[in-house]
């Protein structure tokens, strides 16, 4: 009993006394890893816990899992320190190696904690070798052709192991490793790499069902400087049709404005004669449609009167036809019937009752006022109407095709004032005839002869439209005797103005048609010039004739311009007479067709 | 009339020969009841074993790691398998290292697998019918349970074919397996989850060492100047 204690007394202090000098038994040592680089070796290694102070030895035991026969670690040197390399003869497969490992020294030893390693799972490849990096030029751009070769100790030819590789690319100045799975071939071309720039290529390899290999030294190939031929074409595009577009844009902007005339021409805006835009806003449609109304339409009982005034000279050819199967003077004697044709004679509203009213009336005048009638008729410018066929409702048929044995009625020139002062029309016949008497030679009268009735013509306005009302030529009997101041006129001629009295009256003079004369002609007012807007008939005169004496007054009566001092030479219709209703012929005369109320 | 019958003849010999061309490479169904006339080149048939048993290893292995997870869930973390004993109870021995597969004959090789493939179809099927009893097993494991037992038969049909094929009818000397391992039936969970995490464990190694061997056995048959192996 003291024996026993006095020796645990003096192993106490022994240690002590040890630790005191700073001596201990070993650290526990620690297996770190086992790899195997084939499958048919394998290697560990350990970490030593701490020597205590004093040389210490390690020793690797191991057993596999079926038996309890413990063997030590065949080969310590192999793999190089605090390692144990398994040769093939000792690696056993798809068997459990309980492996520990005991670290001793003088003191004491320790042992590690087992590790069970199954070789088949532990199977680390060494790294692949000859790394080799190609630059390789295809139509496509440059790339880079890494390959390699497997590792020199792994079998993989007769399927020990399978391998499956993987490769890492860096170029300069890049931060990261681009990775890349070659499966288990042994190359791998790499794209998209930036140009004229050093790239640096590594792999590494795997079996199947075990660790990654360490990283291949690092391979350096240079990318050569190219351009990529498509990138190119595309910007060479990109900035010629940029160019394109700012010349468009610009020449736009300069004809910016016949651009838009041309597109968008302007609309022209309603324009109604009368039609006021400003009633239209006010909404006053009373007043708007008032203004469209013409006044004096449709004409008023004016019209009578206005007709009255007018002459009508009809067309010889037509009375020719007509008068062909005809009884003339039974025709005009008995157109009773038609006597609401009247165009406007006045008084004399029939033709038979003209007829008969002024040769009854101017019996007691005597011939001349016979003569007169029938000078009336053939003599005078018959405003023929005829024309405005559809302007003028009121107009006695003019499109009637009969020989109508209008009575000439010649207009009258001035005081045509609207009401039926008519009378006078053939009044102022005999006057002027009268006047007219000792200036005229007796065969430019014209007369009205039953043989001459194809020669006899009269015009002085001639009307173009052909549903002029033939010229009626009386077959009277009366012109045997001619008047005494008056000589039988052989034929009808052309009359021609010889001048406008002061009464504003024509002073008719028969054509001349014969070459000498004995007096001039004089001048020639028989052609209507213009007809002014104050419905005036502007007579141009003719000079070619020699006139000097008497014509001195017409000369002052030029219608070049509205003659104050003369007086106009065609009367004033009271009517509103548009001057578009005016034709001027060709030679000079008026188709005063138009002067009847208008609208 | 010589030549109609020339020309007959001839006929008759292009489609004969026809038909013998196409019968021959046909790709049969992997049955072992596959008649005479139907007859699959030895390379398909060692392919196809190969390529089986590689997704069974892959399988094994994912099933493996997904029973970790299972049990860290559970909260079992110390099942720790360290019976060695466990995985290896063979009736006949299986090479261990390169250098003994190396030495073997093909023969010995087509055993040696077959016996393999054989011992673990009805573990497989125990562990699948175990897993469903399981309260939380996860889906996948359970899937890939039978996918392996599925696979590991169909395995076995081509192994006998591959047999009948390279070592001809007299190659089937050894038979099957006596049904020694017991359905181990026991009422302790814990024991049951032992047990079919050491089935697991254990078909996972020798799922490699299948395909381990079949790898060698095609190199072998195929390309004999190449493989390094004899």
């Amino acid at each position: 009993m003291r024996n026993s204690g006095a020796v645990l007394i003096l192993t106490f202090i022994a240690k002590l006394i040890l630790q005191a000098a700073g001596v201990s038994p070993p650290g526990k040592p620690r297996l770190t890893s086992c790899r195997s680089p084939e499958k048919e070796t394998f290697t560990c290694w350990w970490e030593p816990g701490g020597d205590g102070g004093l040389p210490t030895t390690y020793a690797l035991y191991y057993h596999l899992e079926n038996s309890e026969t413990v063997y030590e670690c065949p080969d310590y040197r192999t793999a190089g320190e605090n390692s144990c390399y398994f040769n093939k003869n000792d690696t056993s497969l798809w068997v459990n190696y309980n492996i520990t490992v005991v670290a001793s020294n003088a003191l004491g030893k320790n042992i590690s904690d087992p590790v069970e390693v199954d070789v088949v799972y532990i199977v680390q490849p060494n790294t692949p070798e000859n790394v080799t990096a190609v630059v390789v030029h295809d139509e496509q751009g440059p790339f880079v052709r890494v390959s390699w070769e497997k590792p020199r100790t792994a079998d993989t030819r007769s399927g020990w192991i399978t391998l499956i590789y993987q490769i890492r690319v860096k170029q300069e100045k890049d931060e990261k490793w681009e990775e890349y799975d070659a499966g288990m071939q042994k190359y791998y071309n790499v794209f998209s790499l930036h140009p004229d720039k050093e790239c640096m290529v590594q792999v590494r390899c795997k079996p199947d069902h075990g660790f990654w290999s360490e990283w291949t030294q690092t391979t350096y190939v240079k990318m050569p400087n190219y351009i990529p031929r498509e990138r190119s074409l595309w910007i060479l595009i990109t900035i010629f049709s940029i160019f394109i577009v700012l010349i468009l844009t610009w020449t736009l902007n300069v004809k910016r404005n016949s651009m838009k005339l041309c597109l968008l021409p302007p609309v022209p805006g309603p324009k109604i004669k009368g039609f006021d835009k400003q009633l239209l806003k006010s909404g006053k449609t009373e007043e708007i449609f008032n203004t469209l109304v013409i006044q004096g339409f449709p004409p008023t009982t004016d019209y009578e009167n206005l007709l009255v005034e007018y002459l009508e000279v009809y067309d010889n050819e037509k009375q020719e036809l007509v008068l062909d199967g005809k009884e003339l003077s039974e025709d005009f004697m008995k157109s009773k019937s038609s006597s609401d044709n009247d165009s406007g004679r006045g008084s004399c509203d029939s033709r038979t009752l003209l007829l008969e009213k002024c040769m009854d009336g101017r019996e007691g005048s005597g011939s001349d006022q016979h003569q007169y009638s029938q000078h009336g008729e053939t003599s005078w410018a018959s405003t023929e109407s005829s024309e405005s066929q559809g302007a003028e409702p009121g107009y006695p048929e003019s499109t009637d095709g009969r020989a109508k044995t209008w009575p000439v009625v010649f207009p009258q020139p001035h005081h045509h004032s609207p009401v039926g002062a008519v009378k006078p029309a053939y009044h102022s016949v005999p006057e002027i005839l009268n006047q007219l008497s000792p200036h005229a030679t007796p065969s430019n009268y014209h007369q009205l002869h039953h043989q001459d009735i194809p020669q006899q013509e009269l015009w002085f306005s001639k009307s173009a439209c052909r549903h002029s009302q033939s010229y009626n030529q009386f077959n009277l009997d009366v012109i045997d005797t001619p008047a005494p101041g008056v000589p039988p006129l052989p034929s009808l001629e052309y009359v021609e103005v010889q001048r406008v009295n002061p009464e504003n009256m024509l002073l008719l003079r028969p054509l001349n048609r014969e070459p000498e004369r004995s007096d001039c002609t004089g001048e020639d007012y028989s052609k209507v010039k213009v007809v002014t807007s104050h419905n005036i008939l502007l007579l141009q005169r003719d000079t070619s004739h020699q006139c000097v004496d008497d014509y001195s007054q017409a000369d002052q009566c030029t219608t070049q311009q509205p003659p104050h001092p003369c007086k106009p030479a065609v009367h004033q219709w009271n009517s509103v007479m548009p001057q578009e209703g005016m034709r001027v012929m060709g030679n000079g005369y008026v188709d005063s067709t138009v002067l009847m109320p208008s609208f | 009339m010589k030549k109609t019958t020339v020309l007959q003849v001839c006929m008759v010999f292009v489609v004969c020969s026809l038909q013998a061309v196409i019968g021959s490479p046909v790709d049969c169904p992997d049955q072992d009841t596959a008649g005479v006339s139907c007859i699959i080149s030895l390379e398909k048939l060692l392919e196809r074993a190969v390529q089986h048993a590689e997704l069974i290893h892959h399988i094994a292995e994912e099933s493996k790691l997904l029973f970790d997870e299972m049990l860290i869930s559970f909260g079992v973390v110390n099942l720790h398998i360290s019976e060695g004993t466990m995985c290896s109870p063979k009736t006949v021995s299986v090479p261990m290292s390169k250098t003994e597969i190396q030495q073997i004959s093909d023969k010995w090789l087509l055993h040696s697998v077959l016996i393999l493939v054989q011992f673990w179809i009805n573990p497989l099927v125990d562990v699948q019918a175990s897993l469903m009893n399981y309260q939380n097993a996860p889906s996948a494991l359970v899937d890939r349970s039978k996918l392996m037992s599925t696979k590991i038969t169909s395995l076995e049909q081509g192994i006998l074919v591959l047999i009948r094929q390279i070592l001809g009818e007299g190659g089937l000397v050894l038979e099957g397996p006596e049904d020694t391992s017991d359905h181990f039936v026991s009422s302790d969970t814990f024991e049951t989850v032992r047990r079919d995490y050491s089935v697991i464990y254990c078909f996972r190694k020798d799922a490699h060492k299948i395909q381990t061997l079949l790898k060698l056995l095609k190199c072998r048959q195929i390309d004999k100047e190449n493989c390094s192996l004899f």
